[in-house]
């Protein structure tokens, strides 16, 4: 296919290709046809697939006593006594009341609701005298009339066959297949040649709706707007002079090259990877083991960005690089991406259940991150609304039925960051001799929760904590070790999360069997039925292999090798060739969408026929062309979609029109402000208090989260998980947000009140809601606190007058100087608050170096106690800047720093 | 795109009365609306039902763990004939724990039959027999996972993986909250966690509004409610003003941008809070009778008795949604010590709860619920080479009270084979449990769905039936 997109061409007009499209045209308006007719095409199926399940299927259990599988039982109606129907009068007929959901409601559940065509169907029959020919007679109508219907309102979509003919042969409305269309290939010509082709698309639709959109935004914004966006950081106040200064015509596409070069462009848009492949530290469960080596995946995805990797191999890394890429070591860490959901198996769970769970995992999240699509929903049933057949689900699942997990001893490679490993290493070995839960009677009696308690269960007790504790701080060593969280294709194998190491079999244990795949009734393991061999989705194939015909070229449906090596290297094959319709339209979508805060498709992780379809279908077509053309440089994209005047356009004022006309922006007249992200609350705070660390990489850090939180105890199997202590000192802790630790049941409260998405499901879009509890973190928690005394202390260690410090402190938070009534408020405030602060001597106060803990022992029902050290704040621990090390000046500047960081300002990007 | 004023509210304090915001505001977002119309706007603000329901509100305890339904509320005989006999179970569906060598092991507590229902009730329960007709004994709910964390995430979520909005979240979504100042939905635990953590009382996917507000045992009751030590009230309230004069003057450059008012409104909340949570913690004014009743003088009965009277006082004042968490069930041995322990502490705090209720004439329109995850299997396995007489995870079988609030009181409902292996009568998953909740509420959890994903999403996930024979 030639995929030359753009062609500059002088010409006023701008000329599309005819959309191709593979399922045949769809003729909008109903067929002329009879009510006999109506009734075997669309009114009888509709009865079938909504209303049979309840009222007819099982005779011995109709609901409501209502028999819908006759004409009469229908008229003689339910439990109430009515008639069920009124032929010629659709408005006096219950069952047109109940699809109708006026009063009834039916079929009860919202998904299950008929839209308005099948409701206007049934209508259309019952006014017409609601005619039941026979079966005979339904078959002869059906035979003779199907290839009418067949162009009206609904195409019918070769899949590999669902579990019912009626599925198999059910129709979908043409829209709701956009997905599955080729990408098309856009030629259209520009002018002028320098205009960017995303304009072209964007301001077709604002000239259609007729609207003007809003000028570019000015400088300090735009330069506001585009670090955040490519670095998740702030500009420096001289980066915005510069930017503000610099009045040549390639200013913006110089910053857009500087920053996108920056290593901190990686960390943000990894982190957008991230929330979707629910990457965490930790496994999940009832033990919520640590993945001590998961970090090295979370590099990786930074550096893939930051290096440029062509989406195709980052893809086909992900999924197989084990098998397609053996030699390169980052390709071996990538396939962590197949391992990164919730899983355990213990004592507690069952092996067989514990597998499919993986399985089901696995197949769901590839088709989420990749395809767009909830393949889940077709493991129980075929899917209710998408061309997914179930035995398509099954096929897809067989590809992961080799896939075994493995620790991979994967030495370092020197762009790996391995600093504070001797330190780590020699902690956990230090703890490891100590003996772990101490009695009560250990600390001073005055602070006993309790007078006394039972011996016996405290022994008991202190044994099963010792035990648990023992089994964390060895995960907690292999965190040194070269290991990769991998997965390697091979023979059935058990694994459990009480084995520390899952390593790779002898060669003589890779001989086996892999499991057949069956397709599993109801989706459950108890009830496996026929066998299925591994395969990818079937509507795709089928229409490339459709559009293929005649071309010369000759396409067969791509298959995958039933061997036990090569399943995934063939399905990363799959989804990067270049005519897959899904794989570049979902990654263009995802990108735009991080830039504009939407994506093009509403739904992200969804491209069926429910999630929301594309407002510009032709610019995602393009988009997807462009990435292809492009060998798939993201990089290439940004720039693309930075430079282009709808990217740049200011959020207001709005205009009444565009306010009328699009609400929802839409159209894009506008650039929609968005408030910034948890982590970037948080990098922004210890940015401009200066305090931000940012080295790259290497094993999780621990930021200091809210003390409270951090004590809390959480159980565990068999225990209570030990305290969270921070790193040792404030460099080690205060790195970007990217590489702190992420353990599935102990989130941080100050990132997950501003939407830090779960870590057990794909996040295809962050909300960005405003809740109290915000305001509660921001304004009173101790991380407030110190990045304002941080911040306080270095205005005043960089500027002699306080109205200097206040005019820096403007400048470096807010991207702009302070206005004069500002300025002069904040100096009534800073004396004010000098005056509370030589008055009071602010108390000192230390951590905790222990914590005690109280449990319910299950072998005796009665409570114990113990002492749990804490290590970090006994031993090394070093505090961030307090209040007693600074002069009430400080302090009283420190008042305005926390009132800046909680601004409005601060928080959003316009 | 009109001001979005749901989210002007929000849990504790988020009622308008005394607001004196409007001055602080540069436009006239707020001109053209009253207080009230806010109030009815408001995503806590009370809906109408679905269907007609006496249950207003929900008191759930939780018993963490799995409490077993054989040493509790669905006595076995057949055990005592069993007990100590061997026998192997293979089973490619068992878990290693339920696997191998098993013996079984009788109830080591006398049961006695109370009330005019003669519901039966092991021996530990010394006062709960007071209001034995006030309780529906649900023996036929069957769960699926044999695992805490997923047992956990299937009894309050409905989905076994987590992630997904608790009950009371999607109560409060459905139902509004009765009290503005207030979350709708709070949960009691204890000072420790239960596995799984704090996605068992989750928002899920959905608004933030319907998160369950934890009031937190010890400590902070919620997080960073007040500063550090040593900013005073009136050091809070300057930081504020100058924050709302910044506010103010960014509001006027960006007229436009309608977040920015929710935002300056939530300061001013958080200002108000920060006296209203302690009045409403503080029960220091319930009589001694009421304290005594609830064993608030008991190191045993203290702790749960403390949360007992806490969610009583929370409905009072129109929380739709109060979840007390108790752990330590989980009695895989010695469960003769384990489980009297655990059912003497909760049985005079719950008994006075359900009495507490009724004297104030709150019981009709209180549910209340006991559960845990799952019930206990009539067998045990060797662990550490010794028999020991407890009882390991059973999916298939457990107990559950209904109490108040339109159930069927005074009844059994369904019932386990004679082993109490698992339920044969009555026989329902969680999720027709919860449809049946929901509908004890006025909800039809049909009905009861949020556009997500691409779907409309359910507390049942796909749906289920109302267990017809809970309701009164």
């Amino acid at each position: 296919m030639n995929r030359n997109a753009i062609k500059t061409v002088f010409l006023a007009c701008v000329l599309f290709v005819v959309p191709l499209c593979t399922f045949g045209q769809q003729p909008s308006g109903e067929p002329t046809a009879d009510a006999e007719e109506v009734f075997a095409q669309r009114v009888l199926p509709i009865f079938k697939a909504r209303c049979f399940s309840c009222h007819g299927d099982e005779p011995d259990d109709l609901r409501g006593e209502f028999d819908m599988r006759t004409l009469d039982s229908i008229l003689k109606g339910g439990e109430s006594g009515d008639p069920g129907m009124v032929p010629g009068n659709a408005d006096q007929s219950l069952i047109f009341q109940a699809i109708n959901w006026d009063e009834l409601e039916m079929p009860p559940k919202e998904n299950d609701r008929l839209n308005a065509d099948q409701i206007q169907y049934v209508k259309r029959w019952i006014n017409d005298g609601a005619p039941w020919p026979s079966e005979q007679r339904i078959a002869e109508i059906l035979r003779t009339t199907d290839a009418k219907w067949n162009t009206h309102e609904g195409v019918k979509v070769k899949t590999s066959r669902g579990l019912s003919d009626d599925w198999t042969n059910r129709r979908y409305k043409l829209e709701d297949l956009w997905a599955y269309q080729p990408i098309r290939n856009v030629e259209f010509e520009i002018q002028p040649a320098s205009r960017n082709p995303i304009d072209v698309f964007i301001n077709r639709k604002l000239t259609a709706a007729g609207i003007t959109p809003l000028p570019k935004a000015d400088r300090a914004a735009l330069i506001r707007r585009l670090t955040y966006d490519l670095t998740g950081l702030p500009p420096t106040p001289e980066s915005v002079q510069a930017f503000v200064n610099d009045t040549s015509d390639d200013a913006i596409q110089k910053l857009i090259n500087q920053l996108l070069a920056s290593p901190r462009y990686g960390e943000q848009w990894g982190k957008h990877w991230l929330d979707v492949v629910r990457y965490a530290d930790s496994a999940g469960f009832s033990n919520d083991f640590a993945r001590p080596n998961a970090w090295r995946y979370r590099d990786y995805v930074i550096r893939s960005f930051n290096m440029d990797k062509p989406y195709d191999r980052f893809l086909q890394e992900q999924i197989a690089g084990d098998e397609l890429f053996p030699e390169d070591p980052d390709s071996q860490i990538a396939t962590g991406f197949l391992r990164m959901g919730p899983w355990e198996h213990t004592a507690m769970s069952v092996a067989a259940v514990t597998r499919q769970q993986f399985l089901d995992d696995v197949t769901n999240q590839v088709g989420v991150t990749f395809l767009a699509h909830e393949l889940r929903c077709a493991s129980c049933h075929d899917h209710k609304f998408d061309p997914i057949p179930t035995v398509d689900y099954y096929r897809m699942q067989a590809v992961f039925a080799s896939t075994q997990f493995v620790d991979r001893f994967l030495p370092y490679q020197s762009h790996e960051n391995t600093t504070g490993f001797e330190e780590g290493k020699t902690r956990i070995e230090n703890l490891q001799k100590l003996k772990g839960p101490k009695s009560l009677t250990t600390i001073p009696r005055d602070q006993w929760p309790v007078e006394s308690w039972d011996a016996d269960t405290e022994t008991k007790g202190h044994k099963k904590v010792a035990n648990k504790r023992t089994q964390i701080l060895n995960r907690e060593l292999k965190r040194f070790k070269p290991f990769a969280l991998s997965v390697y294709s091979g023979p059935d194998r058990d694994f459990t999360s009480m084995k520390i190491y899952a390593m790779m079999p002898k060669k003589k244990q890779m001989k086996g069997n892999v499991a057949e795949t069956r397709i599993l009734t109801g989706g459950s393991i108890e009830s496996p039925s026929e066998p299925v061999t591994a395969g990818v989705m079937s509507v795709v194939e089928s229409q490339r292999v459709k559009l293929n015909v005649g071309s010369g070229k000759r396409v067969t449906e791509f298959k995958i090798p039933n061997t036990i090596a090569g399943r995934r290297a063939a399905l990363a094959k799959w989804m990067t060739l270049e005519d897959h319709p899904l794989t570049a339209r979902v990654i263009a979508n995802r990108v735009w969408q991080f830039h504009f805060g939407k994506g093009l498709a509403g739904n992200p992780n969804n491209f069926g026929a429910t999630g929301k379809k594309p407002t510009h279908p032709e610019l995602l077509d393009f988009l997807a062309s462009y990435l292809i053309e492009n060998d798939w440089s993201l990089k290439k994209l940004h720039r693309l979609i930075l430079t282009s005047d709808t990217w740049q356009r200011a959020t207001g004022p709005n205009l009444p029109s565009i306010a009328e006309t699009d609400p929802d922006n839409l159209l894009y007249a506008r650039f929609t402000p968005r408030r910034l992200s948890a982590e970037e609350i948080r990098d922004s705070m210890l940015f401009v208090s200066g305090e931000l660390n940012l080295t790259e990489g290497g094993i999780p850090a621990r930021p200091e989260i809210n003390l409270e939180v951090a004590m809390q105890p959480r159980h565990i199997m068999g225990s209570v998980a030990p305290a969270y202590q921070p790193s040792p000192t404030p460099s080690q802790r205060n790195r970007r947000t990217i590489y702190a630790e992420r353990i599935r049941t102990l989130r941080d409260p100050m990132l997950e009140v501003f939407n830090q998405p779960s870590l057990d499901l794909s996040c295809e879009a962050r909300d960005a809601s405003t809740i109290t509890p915000q305001a509660f973190t921001l304004l009173n928690s101790q991380n407030s606190f110190d990045r304002s005394l941080a911040m306080a202390h270095r205005l005043s260690q960089s500027h002699n007058s306080i109205e200097d410090q206040i005019r820096s402190g403007f400048k470096i938070a807010f991207g702009r100087s302070a206005s004069d009534q500002e300025l002069k408020q904040c100096l009534v405030h800073y004396r004010q608050m000098l005056i509370i602060h030589q008055d009071s001597l602010p108390a000192l106060s230390k951590p905790p170096t222990y914590v005690i803990r109280e449990m319910v022992e299950e072998m005796t029902g009665l409570a114990f106690f113990w002492v749990e050290d804490l290590d970090v704040y006994a031993g090394d621990y070093q505090a961030d800047l307090k209040p007693w090390d600074v002069s009430p000046e400080v302090r009283a500047l420190a008042d305005i720093c926390l009132v800046l960081f909680n601004a409005n300002e601060f928080v959003y990007v316009y | 795109m009109s001001i979005d004023r749901r989210e002007f509210m929000y849990g504790l304090g988020a009622s308008l009365g005394g607001v004196a915001l409007t001055d602080l505001l540069s436009s006239d977002l707020l001109a053209n609306n009253t207080n009230d119309d806010l109030k009815n706007d408001s995503p806590l603000a009370a809906k109408p039902l679905h269907v007609p329901a006496k249950a207003k509100a929900c008191i759930m305890l939780y018993m963490a763990g799995g409490p077993s339904h054989i040493d509790t509320f669905d006595p076995k005989p057949k055990l005592d004939e069993l007990d100590m006999k061997k026998f192997v179970r293979k089973d490619k569906f068992a878990s290693a724990m339920a696997s191998g060598e098993r013996y079984f092991v009788k109830s080591p507590f006398n049961f006695r039959q109370v009330g005019e229902s003669g519901i039966s009730m092991c021996e530990h329960f010394r006062h709960l027999g007071s209001v034995a007709d006030e309780l529906c004994v649900y023996r036929g709910c069957q769960a699926e996972s044999i695992n805490h964390p997923t047992a956990n995430y299937h009894m309050n979520t409905g989905n076994r993986f987590g992630g997904d909005p608790a009950i009371g979240a999607w109560v409060t979504y459905g139902l509004g909250s009765e009290n503005q100042d207030l979350p709708g939905f709070i949960v009691l635990p204890e000072v420790a966690y239960p596995q799984g953590g704090s996605a068992n009382w989750s928002n899920g996917y959905l608004p933030p509004y319907f998160q369950g507000t934890t009031l937190r045992a010890k400590g902070s009751p919620i997080l960073n409610l007040f500063p550090p030590t040593g900013i005073s009230r009136d050091h809070q309230r300057k930081n504020l003003d100058l924050l709302a004069r910044l506010n103010e003057q960014h509001a006027q450059a960006h007229p436009d941008h309608d977040e920015l008012a929710a935002r300056i409104q939530n300061y001013e909340m958080t200002f108000r809070m920060q006296m209203q949570v302690p009045e409403i913690l503080d029960i220091k004014n319930e009589t001694q009778s009421t304290r005594e009743a609830y064993g608030l003088d008991d190191l045993l009965t203290q702790d749960f008795g403390r949360r007992c009277l806490m969610a009583r006082r929370l409905v009072e004042q129109g929380v739709r949604f109060v979840q007390v968490y108790t752990a330590g069930w989980d009695s895989h041995d010695y469960i003769e010590r384990a489980h009297s322990q655990r059912i003497r502490s909760i049985d005079k705090p719950m008994t006075a709860l359900i009495q507490d209720l009724k004297q104030r004439g709150m019981l009709d329109e209180t549910l209340v619920i006991w559960t845990g995850e799952f019930g206990r299997s009539p067998d045990n396995g060797k662990r550490g080479g010794g028999q020991r007489a407890g009882r390991d995870h059973n999916a298939k079988a457990m107990a559950m009270l209904l109490a108040g609030g339109g159930v069927n009181a005074g009844h059994y409902v369904g019932a386990t084979d004679e082993l109490g292996e698992k339920a044969v009568e009555c026989v329902n998953p969680i999720r027709n449990f919860h449809v049946t909740l929901l509908r004890l509420m006025g909800l039809d959890d049909n009905k009861l769905t949020f556009f997500h994903g691409g779907r409309f999403k359910q507390l049942s996930q796909t749906g289920g039936e109302l267990i017809e024979e809970l309701i009164g």
